[in-house]
């Protein structure tokens, strides 16, 4: 629970869509491909030194760049903490060096990949690119990530004063192995799904594959901030009444009602096993109903893209067209709710004031 | 006999060392480069290539996964990485595959 607001100065994210850049273009939507989506490559070399760019893998490369842009869009060269999320960290070095292993049997291994494939080496690559020496944190824990990021980041900011501009990221990357072992237990649809009907094909397992990486920093003063994250809960392996109840429960420890919320971001996956944690959304019948996951596709952060479709919502005071499942009648965005889960594992509630 | 026999030589060396600056351009990933654009004899560290210090060890691994060469002394390695030129005469003094 946060105690206190986190202003979000800046945003910024690479992910399948054009996200990427000063002026970010949701219509029209990229589609998946094979029930699989890749992120969009963007200029690396604008954001990277030349001679480290040559060795890194795409990760590092979405991440680093995602992390310097959004730096520069707060106008903020070197943050006081660095703060990220991940599921799976740079798991292409990772499945690199472990084919290495056993196919040298342990011998002449590249370094490369064993230096870079630790779950914290974006973070490593963005405090030298920034010359941050300040405090720096990995948070891995799957579909929680870069929720508990967040919360670290309120922490910070309760101990060292509301002064300090923290990045706070988060990143994930599918590889064509993930893509097959996850297969095998039911993460992605058997058959081929559009990504733009992912909604309609909510009766089978699965749901469609995704990466990305995003990117804010933040600060506890107002001045100069999008928006504010005023409230973030974390549920492992709810009930739907469980959720339905933690969504009141945050409104209302906010002084707010449904009435209250404008834009409802879900998580909705298309997946039938998880279709039921989003009952909640019943109770939103005047409000704009979003989703995201025909645009990013499913990965362990997530919440990232979500978070960074919240902030574009409130710059551009709009919905972008092509994520509205309900049309609501608000004229105003004031509150924005998001409700989002990773497969099996755990859903967040995060509530954002305008 | 003997010109036909240092003309086969040489012709080995120009062919390995070509060999090596492709392996060093995949193994190191500079994109954009290629063999001709090595010389042989300069410096691959500081002004030459430009190369750091990880890819010292990623040249060692490449010594070692293509010739079967493993140098522990670091100031052999200094030496042998000192040029495309020092790694081929290296190489083809003690290759073991």
């Amino acid at each position: 629970m946060i105690k206190h607001p986190l202003y979000i100065k800046a945003a910024c994210a690479i992910s399948p869509q054009h996200s990427f850049g000063d002026t970010p273009v949701l219509d029209p939507v990229v589609p998946s491909e094979g029930n699989r989506f890749v992120a969009v490559d963007v200029d690396y070399r604008a954001f990277i030194n030349p001679v480290a760019i040559r060795r890194m893998s795409r990760l590092l490369k979405m991440s680093i760049s995602a992390a310097m842009k959004c730096l520069q869009n707060a106008g903020v060269s070197m943050p006081d903490a660095i703060i990220t999320g991940t599921g799976r960290g740079s798991a292409g070095d990772m499945q690199h060096f472990l084919k290495d292993m056993i196919m040298m049997k342990e011998e002449a291994l590249n370094p490369t990949f064993f230096i870079q494939s630790t779950y914290n080496a974006p973070n490593g690559w963005i405090a030298l690119q920034s010359k941050s020496t300040g405090y720096n944190q990995t948070f891995v824990h799957r579909g929680i990530s870069l929720e508990l990021a967040l919360l670290d980041a309120q922490l910070l900011l309760t101990e060292t004063g509301d002064n300090q501009n923290i990045l706070i990221g988060s990143y994930d990357e599918t590889t064509a192995d993930y893509f097959v072992v996850k297969e095998k237990l039911n993460y992605w649809k058997k058959e081929t799904v559009a990504s733009e009907h992912l909604y309609q094909n909510n009766e089978t397992l699965g749901t469609i594959a995704g990466e990305g990486a995003a990117f804010f920093v933040v600060s506890g003063e107002k001045e100069g901030a999008t928006c504010s994250i005023e409230s973030l809960e974390i549920i492992h392996q709810p009930a739907p009444t469980m959720i339905r109840n933690k969504v009141h429960e945050v409104l209302a420890a906010n002084g707010l009602t449904t009435d209250d919320i404008d834009v409802v971001l879900c998580g909705r996956s298309g997946d039938v096993r998880f279709e039921a944690w989003y009952n909640v959304l019943e109770d939103f019948t005047t409000q704009t109903i979003a989703g995201f996951k025909h645009l990013c596709g499913e990965y362990e952060t997530t919440s990232g893209f979500a978070l960074w479709l919240a902030h574009h919502i409130f710059s551009q005071a709009s919905v972008p067209e092509s994520t509205i499942l309900q049309k609501g009648d608000r004229k105003e965005i004031r509150h924005v709710l998001i409700i989002n889960h990773f497969i099996l594992d755990t859903v967040s509630i995060t509530l954002l004031r305008g | 006999m003997i010109i036909f026999a240092a003309h086969v030589f040489l012709s080995f060396m120009e062919d390995l060392k070509t060999t090596l600056k492709q392996q060093i351009i995949e193994s190191l990933n500079l994109q954009g480069m290629k063999p001709e654009d090595i010389d042989d004899n300069a410096p691959l560290f500081g002004d030459g290539l430009g190369l750091d210090s990880i890819d010292s060890l990623e040249l060692m691994v490449l010594l070692e996964r293509n010739y079967g060469i493993k140098i522990e002394d670091a100031r052999e390695g200094r030496k042998v990485l000192g040029s495309v030129q020092t790694m081929a005469e290296y190489i083809q003094q003690h290759r073991t595959v």
